[in-house]
């Protein structure tokens, strides 16, 4: 009995914790987009300084892709359709 | 053509040819009207992209289209320069943007340093891929002069 118990007791512990994970909003690289283009769309949607919004646009041009925002999937969605409305490749996935 | 900044804190475009002319009426011919469909495809199935938010920006990026070529027929009609001043810049910036990711799309330029454009055999791509340049010319003129503070 115990036997069984104990892994319903450890899945249900699992998936609040992935429930708990904050999703995480991701801007993809593309070769058509200028870069100060990119850094002046952060600044006016996520309103980060200048300075970060560079240091973002730099790590998505070299990385190939960047987490610039997490929290919450509403608001998440939110700021994908703001990225989106300014044409830039942009997706949403939950943290591991 | 030329292109230059204004005084006014614009931009001006004068088209000296017909080519010039037919070159900027091409940007919304250029462009993808599935844009907006492209970038749902970014998003999992789940989140109902493509029904809810991709019919809004496919209007959006059709707004920006729309007013870009009526800015370039009114201003062959009336044999006068554009000016693109605040109010517009997004939309030209806009319309430009859409027309060079669909030119990627389709020939897959990559990173301007990246490019030879003497390696192009086909005439269509070489000639998309100086199109692309102009736009993305534009757009930085557009950035630099027009849309600092907006």
């Amino acid at each position: 009995m115990n036997a069984v118990d104990a892994p319903a007791h450890q899945t249900k512990i699992r998936s609040k914790e992935k429930s708990d994970k904050p999703w995480q909003v991701i801007v993809l690289d593309d070769p058509v987009n200028l870069m100060e283009y990119v850094s002046r769309v952060l600044i006016q949607i996520f309103g980060f300084s200048k300075k970060k919004a560079e240091e973002l646009m730099m790590a998505v041009h070299q990385r190939g892709q960047a987490v610039v925002w997490s929290g919450n999937r509403e608001k998440a969605e939110m700021y994908v359709n703001q990225l989106h409305s300014a044409q830039l490749h942009a997706t949403l996935e939950k943290a591991e | 053509m030329t292109v230059g900044p204004t005084v006014a804190g614009g931009l001006k475009l004068v088209p000296e040819t017909e080519h010039d002319w037919m070159l900027l009426l091409g940007i919304a011919g250029d462009s993808d009207s599935d844009l907006a469909g492209r970038l749902a495809g970014l998003m999992d199935e789940d989140s109902m992209w493509d029904e809810i938010v991709a019919p809004e920006l496919t209007e959006e990026f059709s707004k920006q289209r729309i007013t870009v070529v009526k800015e370039v027929l009114n201003a062959r009609e009336e044999e006068e320069d554009i000016h693109i001043v605040k109010s517009n810049a997004e939309f030209w910036y806009g319309a430009l943007n859409q027309a060079r990711l669909a030119l990627e799309d389709k020939y897959k330029f990559g990173a301007s340093e990246e490019v030879d454009p003497e390696v192009f055999e086909d005439s269509s791509a070489r000639a998309a891929y100086f199109r692309s340049n102009f736009y993305s010319h534009v757009q930085g003129m557009l950035l630099q002069y027009v849309m600092i503070d907006c």
